[in-house]
């Protein structure tokens, strides 16, 4: 019988460890590109071993365009992205409650005009929102890439509304009765009971404000504004050269702190999976 | 005061403020440039001239004559119908496998999170391209079970399958969010039917899904929303080729906007699409009465 | 926690009025704005002389905005809709769509600021629109070729191209290429193809001038008979289904040129803009194999080459400016100066200048050194007086319903006339 556990426990490990190296091979080549020379990469050959290790594609990446280094890209991208962030979980957890727990006149309205707002490619969008901003004297800031996010955001207001409804209405009457108001409620109830869906926020949206370039292309003007997402699209240029070696190994840095937001996270998601349950 | 007390805290009121933020964006930032592009798709707007003259319904009357937009239709649908059931499928089964109470699930869990968080670099597009190049990766393995290779990119009905296998390898996202509701289920509820001696499969039928249904029919419509508007896959693999077979409808609002300047049509285009996708998003929330569990309401 | 959360807010929001801030500008000083594409080596040059424009100059100040080439595009298209393009930049074959927004250099030319004195004017026509309106000034000169791998050629037992070879002495290489060694005989379907081989065969059909792909004036098409395009068609088409060029699947692979199958060792020939040349010529020396420069096929061997000189991109002064004058004082010395031009090294194409290109020339590598000559023996064939530099708007969407056409063609789907009715209706049709 333990031994049967056993097996079956190191099949599960097996199984799960081969398939996620399938997943995640496609990466581990990028990394690896990173340190072959522009010719290996471009034959495409799919070793993960380069033939000719190459040790000089980070520095002539990180060395950046003209006197301005990846540094600078990846403070503007941190700045950025961390208040974007944190602005997106607040306001969508504040809109995400209204629209889920408050009976309001116009509810089903903003909700229609919520999912609406995902329906219409950015491409369409784009020039009109520039103008927008431009007749504000804002382009140029870093405002129109943070300030939209102080207004929440549909994908994870939504989300966020889907997990409240897991969020049992016993709990609110209760703090009712103990005199809360609905104000009391979102601040001592909902917003702590939604901490699963707070992480998820913070995950996705901080790797997608990360992975951005649309918003800091229209938007930034000067290169010591740029961000990751714009700079490593500097290698890359259809119409002359592009610096593969250098652009993967810009690439494989810039997973660094989306990845290392996720661990961080994703601690939170997997500790006692099963033991937080709202009624045990 | 009483009066005041009893307005701050009437329903209507705690709604709006909760709902400000995005009441105060939508008007400002989202209501503009939608009813600007609604304005377009009535005239010949181009980037490159500005000068916008009022066209009526012709290009709406376009549509319907424009060999390219039917087939990207066709093709939009095609890669949301296979895509997004495969992606969620195949997310909340990893989400699930990694439940298990133990160390190595954290680690096995950013193994599986990683290729979500490459997006659609060049880098990726690049081995994307390599993988079912004609003399790549899988072709290379057919081959070795004596197949003949197969011209993933040289031949229109194939080319769609890499760029959809492409989107259920990014799985992450969804995967992220079913695992935070996967958390959510009380284990009370796991007890209570261990007692009544249900076993592994009848426990994830009787209790993981139903109690997740919320949690899936999120993922569900998100991901059918994102699916219609697929845009980089197409955009850096294939560029709609071979012979339009993977003229994704985004990609061909891009080119209508941007390459050939038409952003008149692009908008029609992306109207038309608009009411398309509201249809199909309603159509899932009318369904759900009947299969989405909800403990709020219940 | 309302009020942890409503701090915090406010800190947000304070750092956003910080950041929206410093952006002050000189009143005295004149402020130009301007962009390019490129790559990293361009960026780096392009600074250091603007650094050094800025040292001679110390009332002008240059904010620059560097781009990769789509993004450039973009970018461009916003500031267009925002009145507010740079007051100098750069800009390719497609500029007819940003004609709106150029400001010509006419009367800077006439009043001096532009300095015209050693560039000939030859090379002034190639950025002047069919009224003689400088548009801008050339960047570089650029024109289309051939760039074949010449020991695949011996060993396929094929004589060498020649100047004045034809299209059927083209299509019979690919083949026997293919037949002798396995790889394609020509490979590439860019964008290049496109100009270098479609547009210039309905070039070199009639009198010298008498047919173009479009007309002079960008107002219609240039020929009147579109199966004149069917047998150039039928050739394409031929050469994909025997394999001796790469069908849509194999082309797919190629992301730029440095990846064509020429340079991986895969094919015989490609299609080049020869500023691209000196790249792949330095990748294939370094493996041991030699490339050459061909020019474009004709129809008949003492027909018409077909071949112009182009601007690979240039420098334009915009309407929006409200420095025209300085900008243009720029442009001028950008393509004049040989010092600038030292440290350029003539990465945008061959400089206009005479002196400076000389002053180049003088140091050119292997691979610059074919182009230099080639661009010199396509400057001796014979051109009509009145040729069409620009490529009207809406061109790439011809350009993807030709390829398609192609494809169709090789896959037996329709006739090659067919085809070429097609294309001709597609490009009839972005002028209605």
């Amino acid at each position: 019988m333990k031994t049967r556990k056993h097996i079956s426990t190191l099949l599960y490990h097996l199984f799960v460890l081969a398939f996620g190296f399938c997943m995640v091979y496609p990466v581990l080549w990028m990394i690896s590109g990173s340190f072959k020379g522009n010719a290996e990469i471009l034959r495409g050959g799919l070793n993960l071993i380069p033939k000719d290790f190459v040790g000089t594609n980070y520095s002539t990446g990180w060395r950046g365009f003209s006197g301005i280094s990846f540094k600078t890209f990846f403070m503007n991208s941190a700045f950025i992205t961390s208040i974007a962030t944190l602005g997106t979980m607040l306001s969508s957890a504040f809109v995400a409650y209204a629209l889920s727990r408050i009976k309001f006149k116009g509810r089903g309205l903003w909700f229609s005009c919520m999912i609406a707002t995902m329906m219409l490619p950015g491409q369409v969008i784009m020039i009109p929102s520039y103008l927008i901003w431009y007749r504000l004297g804002l382009t140029s800031t870093y405002v129109p890439l943070i300030l939209p996010y102080f207004c929440g955001q549909a994908f994870f207001i939504y989300q966020m509304m889907q997990f409240m409804k897991g969020i049992p209405r016993e709990l609110d009457e209760a703090a009712r009765i103990d005199g809360c108001s609905k104000y009391g409620i979102f601040g001592r109830i909902i917003f702590p009971l939604l901490k699963p869906s707070i992480i998820t926020t913070v995950i996705i949206q901080f790797y997608w404000k990360w992975d951005d370039y649309m918003g800091p292309l229209l938007y930034l003007n000067r290169p010591k504004q740029y961000t990751v997402s714009i700079a490593i699209k500097l290698f890359a240029d259809s119409a002359s050269t592009t610096d593969y070696g250098a652009m993967f190994a810009m690439s494989s840095l810039s997973l660094i702190p989306v990845f290392l937001i996720f661990l961080i996270f994703n601690r939170y998601l997997v500790e006692g999976i099963g033991t937080s349950g709202l009624k045990g | 005061m009483n009066k005041f007390k009893k307005f701050i805290y009437n329903d209507n009121t705690v709604g709006y403020v909760f709902a400000l933020p995005f009441i105060f964006g939508f008007l400002c930032f989202s209501l503009v440039p939608m009813v600007t592009s609604l304005y377009y798709s009535f005239t010949d707007y181009s980037l490159g001239t500005k000068s916008a003259s009022f066209v009526g319904l012709s290009n709406f009357a376009r549509l319907f004559t424009d060999d390219i937009f039917i087939k990207s239709l066709g093709i939009t649908l095609k890669y949301v119908l296979i895509s997004v059931p495969l992606k969620l499928a195949f997310a909340l089964f990893v989400a699930f496998l990694l439940t298990r109470k133990s160390k190595a699930v954290t680690l096995y869990r950013s193994l599986y999170y990683i290729p979500s968080l490459v997006g659609g670099s060049i880098a990726v597009a690049l081995v994307w391209k390599q993988i079912f190049a004609r003399k790549g990766l899988i072709n290379s393995v057919l081959d070795g079970f004596g197949l003949s290779a197969i011209n993933w990119f040289g031949d229109e009905k194939l080319a769609l399958f890499p760029l959809i296998l492409m989107s259920v390898w990014q799985f992450g996202s969804s995967m992220i969010i079913f695992a935070a509701g996967l958390k959510e289920i009380p284990t009370s509820y796991y007890e209570a039917a261990m007692i009544d001696g249900a076993g592994g499969w009848k426990k994830f039928l009787k209790i993981t899904l139903p109690c997740l249904s919320p949690i899936i029919l999120y993922n569900l419509i998100m991901q059918t929303i994102s699916a219609f508007m697929a845009f980089t896959q197409a955009f850096v693999i294939t560029q709609g080729g071979p012979n339009n077979g993977t003229m994704m409808y985004a990609l061909y609002v891009y080119n209508q906007a941007f390459k050939y300047n038409n952003m008149g049509y692009a908008c029609s285009m992306s109207w038309v699409m608009l009411v398309v996708m509201s249809i199909i998003t309603l159509v899932i929330f009318k369904s759900s009465k009947f299969w989405v569990f909800s403990e709020a309401d219940s | 926690m309302k009020k942890r959360i409503f701090a915090l807010f406010l800190a947000a929001l304070m750092i956003l009025s910080l950041a929206s801030c410093g952006k002050k500008e000189e009143s005295e000083d004149i402020v130009l704005r301007m962009a390019w594409w490129g790559s990293q080596t361009r960026h780096d040059r392009t600074v250091q002389v603007i650094e050094m424009y800025e040292k001679e100059h110390p009332n002008v100040k240059i904010e620059y905005e560097f781009y990769s080439f789509d993004d450039y595009f973009t970018k461009l298209k916003t500031l267009v809709a925002s009145d507010q393009v740079w007051d100098v930049f750069q800009l390719g074959g497609n500029f007819p769509e940003y004609m709106d927004k150029i400001y010509f250099l006419n009367e800077f030319i006439k009043s001096g600021v532009v300095d015209t004195k050693n560039i000939s004017d030859a090379y002034l026509k190639i950025t002047q629109d069919t009224d003689g309106n400088q548009i801008g000034l050339s960047n570089g000169l650029n024109t289309y070729g051939i760039a074949y791998d010449v020991d695949m050629f011996k060993a396929a037992g094929v004589p060498l191209p020649t100047d004045t070879w034809t299209w059927d002495d083209y299509a019979d290489a690919a083949r026997k290429i293919k037949a002798a060694t396995g790889h394609f005989g020509s490979s590439g379907f860019t964008s290049s193809e496109f100009i270098a081989g479609c547009s210039t065969y309905i070039g070199q059909q009639g009198a010298l001038g008498e047919n173009g792909f479009f007309n002079l004036e960008l107002t219609g098409m240039g020929f009147k008979d579109a199966q004149m395009l069917a047998p150039y068609i039928q050739m394409r088409a031929d050469l994909i289904k025997e394999g001796a060029s790469p069908d849509a699947g194999a082309e797919m692979e190629i992301t730029n040129i440095e990846n064509d199958f020429l340079v991986t060792g895969e094919a015989g020939m490609t299609w080049v803009a020869v500023n691209q040349f000196p790249t792949i010529y330095d990748i294939c020396a370094k493996e041991g194999r030699t490339l050459a420069l061909a020019t474009l096929p004709r129809v008949s061997k003492d027909g018409n080459s077909g071949s112009v000189i182009q601007s690979s991109q240039m420098l334009c002064v915009s309407k929006d400016s409200e420095h025209k004058q300085a900008a243009a004082e720029f442009i001028s010395w950008f393509q004049n100066s040989t010092e600038c031009n030292d440290v350029l090294q003539g990465e945008r194409g061959i400089p206009i200048n005479d002196n400076v290109r000389k002053s180049l020339t003088a140091n050119a590598t292997p691979g610059q050194q074919v182009m230099y000559d080639y661009v010199s023996l396509v400057g001796t064939f014979k051109t009509p007086d009145k040729i069409n530099v620009l490529s009207p708007s809406g061109q790439d969407q011809v350009v993807d319903l030709y390829r398609n056409y192609i494809q169709q063609v090789a896959k037996g789907e329709i006739t090659a006339a067919e085809a070429a009715d097609l294309t001709y209706k597609a490009a009839e049709a972005i002028f209605k």
